[in-house]
């Protein structure tokens, strides 16, 4: 195992009288593809939101390649390598698949550096709406580079909000239910696309079902009641007593 | 068809000035003026509220900053029309820049609200306390020096004066809008949570634009004191501040062209309608709601699609 590029100690998140994220301390190895389960309001979410700066944690700290990251904002976040999807996709309704991918995409390039070219340039260039193309290549939606978004599929809508996280140059990739809400074929097309990348970073998939992650993670951590329940190998972990406990009675959570 | 206009900046500006050189010297040249001033601030004003998103119930602040800020200058330090034309354009962006710094950080009710009272108070200085320097209740009467034709006192020379002046406006915010800041604009006005998890500093680029609309506002206050040759505090009423949100609306919010056909139908209505009738104030509600309801993208939405 590497060193971990992600990592929390004793992480608390409250709101008003509910304690939604209940002291966890984790980590994740530089390279590795990590999942996480939980049952509903488990406080998955929310622990991911406070790794990418959404919430600032009541308690506790948060480290990315050992700097206290724990008060840096979202978007500086970002700039050091940490990318997210959302559970409800979000991408921009009101904007083309392409301009979609170009606000992500001109952020991390030369242009965005050169405040004259990102306040006068005109965006529709070769370069940049190359390079965009080929991000929305490896998802399949290529072809819909023109159509407006918000007349898009709620899959492709998610394949795109990946593509975007994929171009802003992640070194570790936060994915919250990529799967929900999904038909079986779109469920099977993201799989794949995330068979391909990964190993190229480190990817963390926040799931409901084990049975999904099985084949895509190293290691696998159990949230409950927004506490860390259990984290390791994940034949192991669907294994363990207390993972039972929590899982009882869900079909899903079958002994493999 | 229309829809092609918007894609070639050089046909923009055309139909832009062929229509004001027709409207010019088919009615009357100052007039015209008039309405043209007005068109620059309706663009600057939309850049915060149709591009961005932000809708602000105080822009006569910036208006009456710029045309304050020229004003006075011409009045109390030098004459020279292009120097107080500057100043009042960095009148209206440093007042943008210091009090942006804190409205900025609202949005929704509470910006609109915000820059009311900013408004309220600006005023209420530029009445009152400050009267020694702003004439207080009677403005200024001003004088501005002229160069050979370089003359603000004839009117003609003053129409083709701000009708290059709108036209340079509508150069700069047609560059910026198809720029990459142009689609982060737009996405912050969808969802400006989402925009930080690409990586921006939302904060920041709501307080450059912010200036920038300081700045364009500022300029338009200024351009109308030097074409009225005085100013005063009807150019800061916070009372006024319905007349640009109105030709927006009525224009088609988020569109610089927009911004240009509502600049000029406001003016239409409020100038005409009102020698006819003498309330016009209520046919304006009555259009008003019209657009809420059936005409949601303002005239030139519906135009561009023909
Ligand atoms: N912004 C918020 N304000 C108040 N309570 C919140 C907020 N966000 C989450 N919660 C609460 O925190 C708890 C954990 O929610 P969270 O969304 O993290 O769960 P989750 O594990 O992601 O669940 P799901 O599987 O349904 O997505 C829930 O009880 C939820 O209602
Ligand atoms: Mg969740």
């Amino acid at each position: 195992m590497g060193e971990p590029i992600l990592a929390t100690s004793g992480v608390t998140k409250r709101f008003d009288g509910l304690v939604a994220v209940d002291d966890i301390t984790y980590e994740v190895a530089e390279g590795e593809t990590a999942g996480i389960i939980g049952p509903n309001g488990a406080g998955k979410s929310t622990f991911f939101n406070l790794l990418t700066g959404y919430f600032k944690p009541s308690q506790g700290q948060v480290y990315f390649r050992g700097r206290d990251v724990t008060v840096l904002p979202s978007y500086q976040r970002v700039m050091l390598g940490i990318a997210r999807t959302f559970q409800l996709v979000s991408v921009f309704d009101s904007m083309t698949v392409m301009e979609n991918m170009m606000l992500a995409r001109v952020r991390q390039g030369p242009d965005y550096d050169s405040k004259l070219r990102f306040f006068f340039k005109n965006v529709h260039y070769k370069g940049l709406e190359r390079e965009c193309g080929e991000a929305l290549e490896t998802l399949g939606i290529a072809g819909k580079a023109d159509t407006l978004t918000a007349d898009m599929g709620y899959g492709e809508k998610r394949e795109l909000e990946i593509a975007i996280a994929l171009s802003l140059n992640p070194k570790i990739l936060l994915l919250d239910e990529p799967f929900a809400g999904l038909s079986l074929v779109d469920i099977a097309h993201i799989s794949e696309v995330i068979k391909k990348i990964k190993g190229k970073f480190t990817i963390v998939i926040i799931e409901h079902k084990i049975s999904k992650l099985m084949d895509l993670v190293e290691s696998l951590c159990v949230i409950n009641e927004g506490a860390l329940v259990c984290n390791g190998n994940p034949q192991e972990v669907i294994c363990d007593a207390k993972v039972k406990a929590c899982y009882w009675g869900k079909e899903d959570m079958v002994c493999y | 068809m229309f829809s092609k206009v918007e894609k070639y900046p050089a046909l923009t500006l055309a139909l832009i000035a062929v229509s004001f050189l027709i409207f010019g010297y088919s009615t009357s040249l100052p007039k015209i003026t008039d309405f043209i001033i007005f068109c620059i601030f309706v663009i600057g004003f939309d850049l915060l509220y149709g591009h961005m998103g932000q809708l602000s119930f105080g822009h006569m602040l910036y208006l009456g900053a710029g045309a304050y800020g020229c004003g006075m200058f011409a009045y109390h330090v030098y004459p020279d029309p292009f120097l107080s034309l500057l100043v009042g354009v960095l009148v209206g962006a440093g007042l943008a820049a210091i009090l942006g710094l804190v409205v900025v950080k609202t949005s929704h009710a509470a910006f609109a609200l915000l820059n009311l009272a900013l408004n309220e108070v600006g005023a209420y200085l530029v009445l009152s306390p400050l009267h020694t320097w702003t004439g207080g209740e009677d403005g200024l009467s001003l004088f501005f020096k002229s160069y050979g034709f370089i003359n603000f006192s004839d009117r003609t020379f003053r129409f083709y004066f701000c009708l290059a002046a709108l036209l340079l406006v509508v150069l700069l915010v047609v560059r910026l809008v198809r720029s990459p800041y142009g689609i982060l604009l737009k996405s912050i006005k969808e969802n400006e949570t989402r925009v930080k998890f690409l990586g921006y500093n939302t904060y920041m680029y709501k307080y450059v634009t912010f200036i920038i609309s300081g700045a364009i506002v500022g300029f338009s206050g200024a351009l109308t004191s030097l074409n009225l040759a005085y100013c005063n505090t009807s150019l800061m009423a916070p009372s006024r501040n319905v007349e640009v949100i109105f030709a927006a609306l009525m224009g088609g919010a988020g569109s610089v062209l927009g911004a240009v056909v509502g600049g000029t139908a406001f003016m239409t209505i409020s100038n005409y309608l009102a020698s006819y009738i003498v309330r016009w104030e209520m046919f304006l509600g009555v259009a008003l709601l019209a657009f809420a309801f059936w005409f949601r993208k303002g005239i030139w939405g519906y135009a561009r699609k023909l």
